[in-house]
């Protein structure tokens, strides 16, 4: 089981391409737009990272709050 | 009143002009009264598809700029009843014709034809815009490949853009063998990730190949891929039809253990 399988990587890369080309901006700029929601949000609620989801779709961002779900 | 519908990809080599020539073929075997056009000017590919490149004497250029009547540039698919094709220029550029073009020509079709396919250009350019001008209704195709699901998210990214209706999914060459050894992309992830409702999955299937070296379009021939696109055919009607179990083997026997596996 040492080989990592081909399927993995490649949605893996997949869905940095497709954020990237989603929000017409650089995949660093995605993951620090994730950051910082998750900073403004946790000054007012009370959130752990795990509870914490930003996804892009092609119309809208989604943040996703599991809280208490959980 | 008839409806258009695109089939459309972003990236070449996917198999749109494939999938449209079935999907004509294949509405025409449900009754359906079909018009197939190729919209890739300059570079010609249905009619070769279809097997009907000998029959060629205008084209969808001659028709748009009145050089002919629509009827002179139509071929008569004499394998199918009802399946019309207008053939593409060899040697026009693609600014030959323009969307508004496109859309009036697509609307007068509508009047006779029940669905009115257009096989799109590869691309995002005017040949795209062409294309979808006039569409009431999208197919986007893709393989499980990084570079033909990254443009086929552009291209839906497109589509929702300009309003189009129906934006469905066909998922071309799965190699269940592959897809088992965790090597290729399942139906499930390419999914996943463009979230398009999907209309059909196509094995790969070497009697593809078979059929385009004769001209024949595979959903007439006895084969998985034919029945793939078979029953994309019948979603298009509106038809409920289960997806095909691509795993399954030929035999019965291997179906039923299929069956019980995956519970």
């Amino acid at each position: 089981m040492g080989r990592r399988s081909s399927v993995r990587i490649a949605k893996d890369r997949l869905k940095v391409l497709v954020v990237s080309d989603r929000m017409k901006c650089k995949p660093e700029a995605c993951e620090r737009i994730t950051r910082e929601l998750f900073q403004v949000l946790s000054k007012y609620i009370e959130i752990t990272p795990e509870e914490f989801d930003v996804s892009y779709s092609r119309t809208h961002v989604h943040i996703r709050l599991t809280g208490e779900e959980q | 009143m008839g409806e258009v519908i695109v089939i459309t990809s972003g990236k070449g080599g996917v198999g749109k002009t494939t999938t449209t020539a079935n999907i004509g073929a294949g509405l025409s075997m449900l009754d359906k009264k079909v018009i197939i056009i190729d919209t890739d000017l300059g570079l010609r590919n249905l009619d070769v598809v279809m097997g009907l490149e000998n029959f060629i004497v205008y084209n969808l250029v001659d028709v748009i700029e009145g050089k002919c009547r629509l009827k002179q540039a139509l071929i008569r698919d004499k394998r199918y009843e009802n399946l019309y094709l207008l053939p593409s220029a060899q040697t026009k550029d693609k600014t030959a014709v323009s969307p508004g073009q496109m859309k009036k020509l697509t609307s007068e079709l509508k009047e006779t034809y029940d669905y009115i396919l257009l096989d799109c250009p590869a691309g995002i350019e005017q040949g795209f815009q062409n294309a979808i001008a006039g569409a009431d209704r999208a197919v986007v195709v893709t393989t499980p490949e990084v570079s033909a699901i990254r443009d086929a998210d552009r291209i839906v990214g497109l589509l929702e853009a300009e309003k189009i209706g129906k934006i469905e999914l066909i998922i071309n060459r799965i190699r269940m063998d592959m897809v088992k050894r965790g090597d290729m992309m399942s139906v499930d992830d390419v999914t996943e990730i463009l979230s398009v409702p999907l209309i059909g999955a196509i094995p790969d299937d070497e009697q593809v190949v078979i059929g385009t070296n004769q001209g024949e379009p595979v959903i007439s021939m006895e084969s998985r891929a034919g029945e793939a696109y078979r029953n994309i055919c019948r979603r298009i009607t509106g038809e409920e039809v289960p997806f095909l179990d691509l795993e399954a083997g030929s035999g019965l026997w291997s179906r039923l253990t299929h069956i019980f596996h995956k519970n």
